[in-house]
């Protein structure tokens, strides 16, 4: 089986943005539309002691989505390969999804009134190409790969490293997994 | 349709071209794929050894570069008044014999020193600039160059021949990154620190910011901004009082060091610490880290290139700082490639040996900033020419005086200046002293702007002529003609409607003033290029192939080859008592000078502006004054914002976001305040470039370019330059803030 996964390494990041801007491009997202912020953190502590993450957010392509559960229409969907989309056909905007999902990760295009968000560039990830957002990072910070395949990087590194998933006590299962540190240790 | 994908690109008739990025100079690898002339996407290229595929926010949106509305496409004449933005539609050739013919009555009314042109960043083939400039007589080009490496690379050759601004980092035990954000600025660069760190790499970065380089360091020096000497010269007494330094290479490769060490004997941490606001401990700390983990490297950054008057003393010091520590020329240390001596550098593409002496002389500022001007340029580059028989370029390293030239439009001395080219920047924007810029704009009898869109200095001009970008020409890049290595790029698609290359601007103007068609043998930047890099002796047909087959070139990194023949200086070794300088009428050793304006020379003035100003670094996703048209990176930052610690803010009755104005004795400006416990509490860091170009050509202050434009708040005032290279004062400014509050005062 494959089961696609993200790791964010916030030792790398250095909160660029180029992978908000990668996406909006290759997406063409509408402006005020944006499916992978980067939020910053700091600088914490005292002068001049600090400290500074950079944390990139995207759909977190959940195991257990809500999202997918709420939607009425059957537009939203978790293929067998993890992937959480949204079926713009079927999508008749009611917005439940974007009130179940605990990331915040869905949005309404005001244009066409569907929901949008990250699928991960699926057209492109099952032709086994990167996803934008990964390609473009000069910091290699996102790792994208295929959980189920144990020699992959994603696979290697939550095996390996301590990640977290976000608001996991949420039972969303989330399949983007964070090495939280700071800058220098990765 | 929403969620219209851009990346089938599978399509046979589609051709893969090999282009690179000009957002900044990193100049990453691009791939650009296009069907019929048209360019379908861009991405990173993998296979370039800069970027390995990565790209910036800027490299992701060349697409709506290119095709972006508000893109020049036709030459423009003037059809009203100065500054009316009414225009008439001409075409090349009208626009280029209207010029050539204003700029040879010029010529012959005032002298061709009357004409001068500005110039900003690499966007640009300045090599072509300089030909026609030498051709037509006149030794009045400059760039804001003095701002961003050209003080650095011409007192490094000073003291050492050539600058060691190759670092080899990967066998070094520790980077320091020196008043540089790579974080920020040049990704890729960033990208290896943090890959070498892993492997052990300590970094010291000094920054008065925590940037997003600071908060990857093992050790952050928060250094009041332009106390850069103060610290370098402490530095430099403790490696040499606590004998950390490298006996026998100062003993067999340097001259003056006792002379140094009698020097710097005063320069103790303790002396330093007031003036850096560094604890001594901390300084002693620094130091000693970056002298015991040899070998290691010093990053260039701009900070020291900007500071005005310490800026010279304070790259020379940094320079005594590797050749003591014996990082120089060696593994893991900052290798100085010299000029390719396999290729046509730059230099020898620029016709210097038409300009006259007469002519020479005449250069603007070039008797009182001598080193990056002819009197300073002839010395180093006759040295290098003996040992190498290839010089630095002239371009940059050798130009007229940037803030002497717009005075002297002002005020006609030493000579009027009547006519300004102004290619691939906004002097408004980008130079120092922003309402003085602007005043000689307006005032300069004839302007000329080459130019992708309307910006201050295009709305003013005469003529606007329409710039091609990336997509649109090939690029060579080899760190301003001076390294060894060299990385290509091919032109994607020919330039779209009208645009033309500064390359065809140039050539067509000369030969239209009768310069000789044998001095301007190339029809294109492709057969130029072919020539530059024909040498090289690859089995290719053209440059286009060059490009498909060879693409970069970069040779192996050699190591000492100062051993062979010795350093390219006259002594053939490092002068670190420097005979160049000495030569010229400078202090030959790094004397301390305080930054432009600060609390212990200008106490009165530090009563009125208590705050210590820094301005120019740069911030994602902006470069410079550019991209702030481009909505889809305009949204990520919709405003600008100066940092200001907390504690002051809350003093000064600052919120979050309130705009405020921030005013030095040139001027004020308006950003809004970001609060970070990131600076110290008397340090302000004001964001760059800003302009908003959505606002049009209306009203007292168009495009809002002096609005919240940082270069209202710097320093060019002659007493206020490097006395040796020229360069102005960004960084270490004296200023206050205060809200905004309708507009007014408080």
């Amino acid at each position: 089986m494959t089961r696609f996964a993200m790791v964010m390494d916030t030792r790398r990041c250095i909160g660029c943005d180029s992978c908000t801007t990668a996406c909006k491009v290759w997406n063409d997202l509408p402006l005020d539309l944006e499916f992978n912020p980067v939020v910053t953190d700091g600088p914490n502590g005292v002068y001049p002691h600090l400290h500074m993450v950079h944390l990139p957010l995207i759909c977190m392509h959940c195991a257990e989505s809500p999202c997918v559960h709420v939607c009425p229409t059957g537009a939203s969907k978790c293929d067998d390969d993890g992937i959480v989309w949204v079926d713009e056909a079927k999508c008749i905007g009611c917005g439940a999804c974007m009130a179940a999902c605990p990331y915040d990760a869905r949005h309404k295009d005001s244009a066409s009134g569907v929901v949008m968000k990250c699928d991960f560039c699926k057209d492109r990830v099952r032709k086994r190409q990167e996803p934008h957002c990964v390609w473009t990072c000069h910091q290699r910070a996102r790792i994208f790969g295929d959980l189920d395949d144990p020699t992959s990087d994603v696979a290697r590194l939550v095996a390996s490293v301590r990640t977290e998933q976000l608001f996991a006590e949420m039972g969303t299962d989330p399949q983007v997994f964070y090495i939280i540190g700071t800058g220098g240790q990765g | 349709m929403p969620h219209k994908r851009l990346d089938d690109l599978s399509d046979p008739a589609i051709e893969v071209r090999k282009s690179m990025c000009y957002f900044c100079h990193t100049n990453c690898g691009v791939l650009a794929y296009v069907k019929d002339g048209e360019v379908l996407a861009v991405k990173g290229d993998p296979s370039h050894p800069v970027n390995k595929g990565g790209l910036c926010s800027r490299g992701n949106i060349a697409l709506k570069h290119l095709n972006h509305p508000d893109r020049i496409n036709r030459p423009l004449k003037r059809a009203g008044e100065r500054g009316e933005n009414k225009w008439e539609t001409i075409s090349w050739d009208q626009a280029l014999d209207e010029i050539a013919e204003r700029l040879a009555e010029i010529r012959d009314t005032y002298g061709a020193e009357a004409v001068a042109t500005a110039g900003g960043t690499l966007r640009t083939d300045d090599w072509a600039r300089r030909r026609f400039m030498n051709l037509y007589g006149s030794p009045n080009g400059f760039h804001n160059a003095l701002l961003c490496w050209i003080p650095t690379f011409m007192i490094e050759a000073a003291i050492s021949g050539w600058s060691p601004f190759v670092s080899d980092m990967a066998n070094s035990r520790i980077a320091v990154i020196w008043g540089a954000n790579p974080g920020a600025s040049t990704l890729p660069s960033m990208r290896g620190i943090t890959d070498l760190q892993k492997n052990g790499l300590k970094v010291i970065v000094i920054d008065p910011r925590f940037t997003e380089t600071a908060a990857h360091a093992d050790l952050w020096l928060p250094i009041r901004p332009g106390a850069d000497l103060a610290l370098a010269l402490a530095w430099i007494n403790v490696i040499i009082s606590e004998k950390l330094y490298d006996a026998a290479f100062v003993r067999d490769w340097c001259v003056g060091f006792d002379e140094l060490a009698q020097h710097v004997a005063q320069y103790t941490p303790e002396w330093a610490e007031p003036l850096t606001w560094l604890s001594a401990d901390l300084i002693r700390t620094s130091a000693r880290l970056y002298a015991t983990n040899t070998p290691g490297n010093i990053q260039w950054g701009t900070a020291l290139d900007q500071q005005g008057r310490p800026s010279g003393a304070g790259i020379q010091a940094r320079a005594i700082l590797r050749a003591i520590t014996g990082n120089i020329d060696c593994p893991g240390g900052d290798l100085m490639p010299g000029p390719s001596e396999e290729y046509v550098v730059d230099e020898e593409l620029e016709a210097n040996e038409y300009l006259s002496e007469e002519q020479r002389a005449k250069q603007i500022g070039a008797s009182t900033f001598k080193l990056c001007a002819w009197p300073g340029y002839r010395l180093i580059a006759d040295i290098a020419k003996e040992k190498w028989g290839k010089a630095p370029t002239a371009e940059w390293m050798c130009e007229a005086n940037a803030p002497a030239v717009f005075r002297a439009i002002l005020t006609g001395e030493p000579y009027p200046v009547r006519a300004l080219i102004v290619s691939a920047t906004n002097p408004v924007s980008s130079y120092g002293n922003s309402l003085e810029v602007m005043q000689a704009l307006k005032k300069v009898d004839f302007l000329v702007t080459c130019e992708y869109w309307m910006t201050t200095a295009a709305l003013y001009s005469d003529y606007v002529l329409p710039i091609a970008g990336a997509l649109e020409r090939p690029i060579i890049h080899n760190s301003y003609g001076c390294s060894s290595s060299l990385i290509a790029s091919q032109r994607a698609i020919e330039p779209l409607h009208e645009r033309g290359t500064d390359y065809w601007f140039w050539q067509g103007l000369g030969l239209r003033l009768g310069q000789d068609e044998d001095l301007w043998p190339w029809d294109n930047e492709e057969e130029a290029y072919y020539y530059v890099v024909y040498p090289l002796g690859f089995d290719v047909e053209d440059y286009d192939e060059f490009v498909e087959v060879v693409g970069s070139y970069f040779p192996e990194p050699q190591y000492y080859r100062y051993r062979e023949n010795g350093f390219t200086t006259r002594s053939g070794k490092v002068e670190l008592y420097s005979s160049v300088l000495e030569e010229l009428g400078y202090p030959p050793l790094p004397t301390y000078v305080g930054p432009v304006e600060n609390e212990q020379d200008h106490p009165e003035l530090a009563k009125e502006y208590p705050l210590v100003l820094s301005a120019g670094g740069g911030f994602m996703p902006f470069h410079h004054s550019e991209e702030f048209n481009v909505r889809e990176l305009r949204y990520l930052r919709h405003e600008p914002y100066f940092e200001i610690n907390p504690a002051t803010a809350a003093a000064l009755g600052i919120r979050e976001g309130d705009w405020c104005w921030i005013e030095t004795r040139r001027g004020r400006i308006r950003q809004r305040a970001g609060l970070t416990n990131g600076v110290h509490e008397r340090v302000i860091v004001t964001q760059r470039g800003w302009w908003y170009p959505e606002r049009g050509a209306k009203g007292d202050d168009p495009f809002g370019a002096l609005e919240s434009n940082t270069n209202v708040l710097t320093a060019t005032d002659e007493d206020e330059c490097d006395p040796i290279s020229g360069t102005w004062a960004n960084r270490g400014l004296l200023c206050r803030v205060y809200p905004c509050k309708k507009g007014g005062r408080p």
